[in-house]
Order: structure tokens, then C-alpha cells, then sequence
């Protein structure tokens, strides 16, 4: 008997006890052990354990929010802060004016810092923070615009318009759309009309709702039901992104260097933060990753713990 | 299109909300017995299942659970790499709903002293161990459904839980 109470006793006895899996004899045998009823209690102790209860409901409910509250735009926030921005890209535009004095034109945007413009065909680009776009001042033949960084589009009828990016290409007959091209990192989110996305010899079509993402040779596709991208009304939003890419927009929108960066970049972030209050974004991203950290007094420096 | 497909197709709100109410528990249960912290389990939950959602165009519902089980999984591994877990009992197990009792006092003491012993042996387990012995005795699955989740023998699993009965007996005898 005791041979078989051995933790590594071979027919793993205690099992078959358990599973009412021993014959007659045996379980004479054990219940006349001296261990027997130590087990029994155990047992009858054990499976009277509860673990906390769940509120499935509300577990439920802060799965849909993530999905659509913190995405969902308000309609209203656009306008000021889109006439406002629009005075800075005019400045912006003959500044590039006089310094080029070519027939391209350049827009770059700084830390923190977004920029309306509007194309020679009418149609208008928003820049996001630390993001550069290149184009010819003509666009009689084709309409065409070179992007380093994140952009918004909202695209005018008429010929073929294309975005060159180093990760890929995206061609559109009117629409609005979202290209990010950071590093690695290439996604497009179509928000009205239909896109042509070309990546790595890979084309997709998207319509109205859809997204692309390749991050290195990984990718995927989901559906994005939001009117128009989160940072435009200054909120940056992620869907399972590597950390890596949510601490490069920290440090783009706020003009920070973070220090002591996680090497592991195996950890994936969904969520968002706002883009006009630093504390906040960094209690917002930091708390969640449990990793605590201290700014420097100008605020310049970030030092993860 | 039919009425069938729609049934399992998982962009569905409706059909989303079921499954959701259907595995988020046992999913959760599943990752705290695995990984020891209920807190960080409940947020490996929600991030698999607004992944799970996201790609639900993706994603058949007959895939679905395994596809959110391989997802949360992977998150609870990549989270232990940093902060090693101790298994964490206090406010997540819970005794017996303790109905009003006639018991003496002294009684009700020791009662409450082996309770004590008993969650700290359930946390002294290697992991493995204490993963299936949780999974059986308080999700009450069979042990072919506890081998089918861990990709691994049914007679892996029956060595596992009497190793663990074996170490919890021990424990629970010294403490």
C-alpha cells in the first residue's frame, strides 16, 4: 500500500481513487490506511472551495467599451481644433515654399504637433506628430504623396491617388483613410470610399470600415468602425500593438526620451491615451503595464523602473 | 445569407455575447489555476476576447475557443516573464458559504486554521501540478478535458494529480 502513496508511485493510484477507478480490494485496502482519511478530507475541503465570482456582465460590457467607446469619435471636438490647425499648415506651406522653391513641396511636422493641408487637387491631409510628406507642386498628371509617419486622408474625386510609404503603397479613388508607416510598422484604416493597399507584393482591397496592418512579416486585417482616426481629436489608440510603437508616439507627442525601454517587445498593448495631458497619457499607459517610472523636472526625460 | 451562417458567425453581437458568457469564467478560472494572480487573469480575459473580436471576421466559431485560449495563453506567458507570480489565495478562493452553525467555537477555529493550511498547500504546488488538481476538483472537468486543454496525455494528467494529492498531504501534514 504505501509503495502506491508514493508520489512517484507508477498507475498513478490517488487518480483512479478519485475517479472511482479502483477495485474492491484495493479501496478496502486504502480506506483501512491510516493516510485514507487525511485524503478524504483534503478532498471534501478542496471541492468546497469557491473562487471569487465574476460580474460576466460587466467583464462584458469593458470588452465592448474598448471597442467602441474609446474609439468613438465626437463630431463636434473636430471643428475648432481643425480651424485652428488649419491656420498653422498655411504657414506651413509657404514656408515651403520659399525654402525648396523647387516644384516639391515638403511639410514636417515636430514633436506634438499636427498639420492640415490641403493638396494641389483640393483634397486635404492631416499630418500627425513627427511625420514628414512629400509632393509635387503640380499635380496634373498624377496625384501622388510620400509619407513618413501617420496621415489622415480625406481624398477628392478624380484620377488615381497614391501614398508611397517605405512599407508599401496605398492607391484610392476618393476616400478617407489612415496611413501610419512607422519603423516596421505599416497599418491602414479606410474610413469612407474604397482603398488599394500594396505591401510586400501583397494588394488588398479595403472598403469602408476595413484596416491593414503588417508589423515586420506579420499580418492581419480587422474592421475599424469608427468615423475617422482617434488622433485627430488628440486621443493616440492602439489594437495590439508591441510596446515599442505605443512608446515611440509618447515620446513623438510629448517630446520626451523614455530611458530604460523594455527590451521584451513581446508585450502587446490595447488601449489609448490623450494627447494634450502628459500626465494622464503616462498614468493611462504606464499603470496598465504595472511599471512605474519618474519625469524628469523639465519634462523631457522618462525613466522607466 | 441562411440564417445558419449567421448563427456562427461571430461579428454577431448576439452570437459574440454568448460565447463570451459561455467561456469567459472557465477561461478565467483557467488562467488564474495557470498563472496565479485572478486580477491579471480577468485582463488577459477582456484582451483576448477584444482580439477575438476584432478578428472575428477571421475566426470560425467552432476556432473560436481555441483561438482564445492560444491568445490568452501566450499573454499570461509573456506577462510571467516579467514579474514571476506567486500563486495569490487571499480574497480570490473563498471558503464554503458558511451557513449559520451550531459548531462551538473552538471548532469553527480549527476549521478556519485548516482552511489556511489547505490554500497555502494549493499554492505550494509546482504549477503544473496545481493547474490540473484546481481544474478537477474545483472546475470539476474530467481529465480528458484538463489533457485536452494542455496538449497532453490523459495519463500525464492522472501522474500529475497524484503527485499533487501526494504533495498536498504532505504539506498540509507538516504545516
Amino acid at each position: 500500500m504505501l509503495e502506491k502513496l508514493r508520489d512517484d508511485a507508477e498507475g498513478a493510484f490517488l487518480s483512479r481513487w478519485l475517479n472511482n477507478e479502483l477495485t474492491p480490494e484495493e479501496l478496502a485496502e486504502f480506506e483501512a490506511h491510516p493516510e485514507y482519511k487525511e485524503y478524504k478530507k483534503i478532498i471534501a475541503e478542496t471541492d468546497a472551495l469557491r473562487i471569487k465570482a465574476y460580474d460576466v456582465d460587466k467583464a462584458l460590457q469593458t470588452v465592448k467599451n474598448n471597442n467602441e467607446g474609446t474609439l468613438k469619435q465626437k463630431e463636434r471636438k473636430v471643428i475648432p481644433l481643425l480651424a485652428t490647425l488649419s491656420v498653422a499648415a498655411s504657414i506651413a506651406i509657404l514656408v515651403g515654399l520659399f525654402i525648396f522653391n523647387t516644384s516639391k513641396i515638403s511639410h514636417d511636422t515636430g514633436f506634438g504637433e499636427q498639420k492640415v493641408v490641403t493638396l494641389p487637387d483640393g483634397s486635404e491631409m492631416i499630418l500627425n506628430a513627427k511625420s514628414s510628406a512629400k509632393y509635387d507642386k503640380d499635380w496634373s498628371d498624377n496625384r501622388l504623396v510620400n509619407l513618413d509617419g501617420e496621415a489622415y486622408f480625406k481624398v477628392k474625386k478624380g484620377s488615381k491617388f497614391s501614398v508611397k510609404t517605405a512599407n508599401g503603397d496605398v492607391t484610392v479613388l476618393g476616400t478617407q483613410f489612415n496611413v501610419t508607416s512607422q519603423d516596421e510598422l505599416f497599418q491602414v484604416v479606410c474610413y469612407e470610399g474604397k482603398v488599394s493597399v500594396s505591401s510586400r507584393k501583397h494588394t488588398e482591397i479595403l472598403t469602408r470600415g476595413e484596416a491593414f496592418r503588417r508589423i515586420e512579416a506579420e499580418q492581419e486585417q480587422w474592421n475599424e468602425n469608427v468615423e475617422a482616426p482617434s488622433w485627430i481629436n488628440n486621443t493616440s489608440s492602439f489594437h495590439s500593438v508591441p510596446i515599442s510603437y505605443v512608446l515611440q508616439e509618447i515620446e513623438e507627442q510629448y517630446n520626451l526620451k523614455i530611458k530604460n525601454k523594455p527590451l521584451d517587445n513581446t508585450i502587446i498593448y490595447t488601449g489609448t491615451f490623450p494627447n494634450d495631458n502628459l500626465d494622464v497619457a503616462l498614468k493611462t499607459v504606464f499603470s496598465t503595464l504595472d511599471v512605474t517610472y519618474t519625469l524628469s523636472e523639465d519634462k523631457k526625460t522618462l525613466v522607466l523602473k | 445569407m441562411s440564417l445558419d451562417l449567421d448563427k456562427n458567425n461571430i461579428c454577431k453581437e448576439e452570437v459574440f455575447d454568448t460565447f463570451f458568457k459561455e467561456q469567459a469564467t472557465p477561461l478565467r478560472n483557467y488562467l488564474y489555476f495557470k498563472f496565479g494572480d485572478l486580477d491579471q487573469a480577468e485582463d488577459i480575459v477582456q484582451e483576448a476576447f477584444i482580439k477575438l473580436w476584432n478578428n472575428c471576421s477571421k475566426v470560425v466559431l467552432e476556432k473560436a475557443k481555441s483561438y482564445l485560449y492560444t491568445v490568452a495563453v501566450n499573454k499570461g506567458i509573456s506577462m510571467m516573464r516579467h514579474n514571476q507570480v506567486k500563486f495569490k489565495y487571499k480574497n480570490y478562493i473563498l471558503g464554503s458559504k458558511s451557513e449559520a452553525t451550531q459548531e462551538s467555537p473552538e471548532f469553527l477555529m480549527l476549521e478556519k486554521e485548516y482552511h489556511e493550511k489547505l490554500k497555502r498547500a494549493i499554492a505550494s504546488l509546482p504549477e503544473r501540478q496545481r493547474e490540473v488538481y484546481l481544474l478537477s476538483r474545483i472546475e470539476k472537468k474530467t481529465y480528458r478535458e484538463i489533457a485536452e486543454l494542455s496538449g497532453v496525455s490523459i495519463k500525464a494528467i492522472e501522474k500529475l494529480m497524484h503527485k499533487a494529492l501526494v504533495k498536498m498531504r504532505k504539506e498540509i501534514g507538516t504545516a
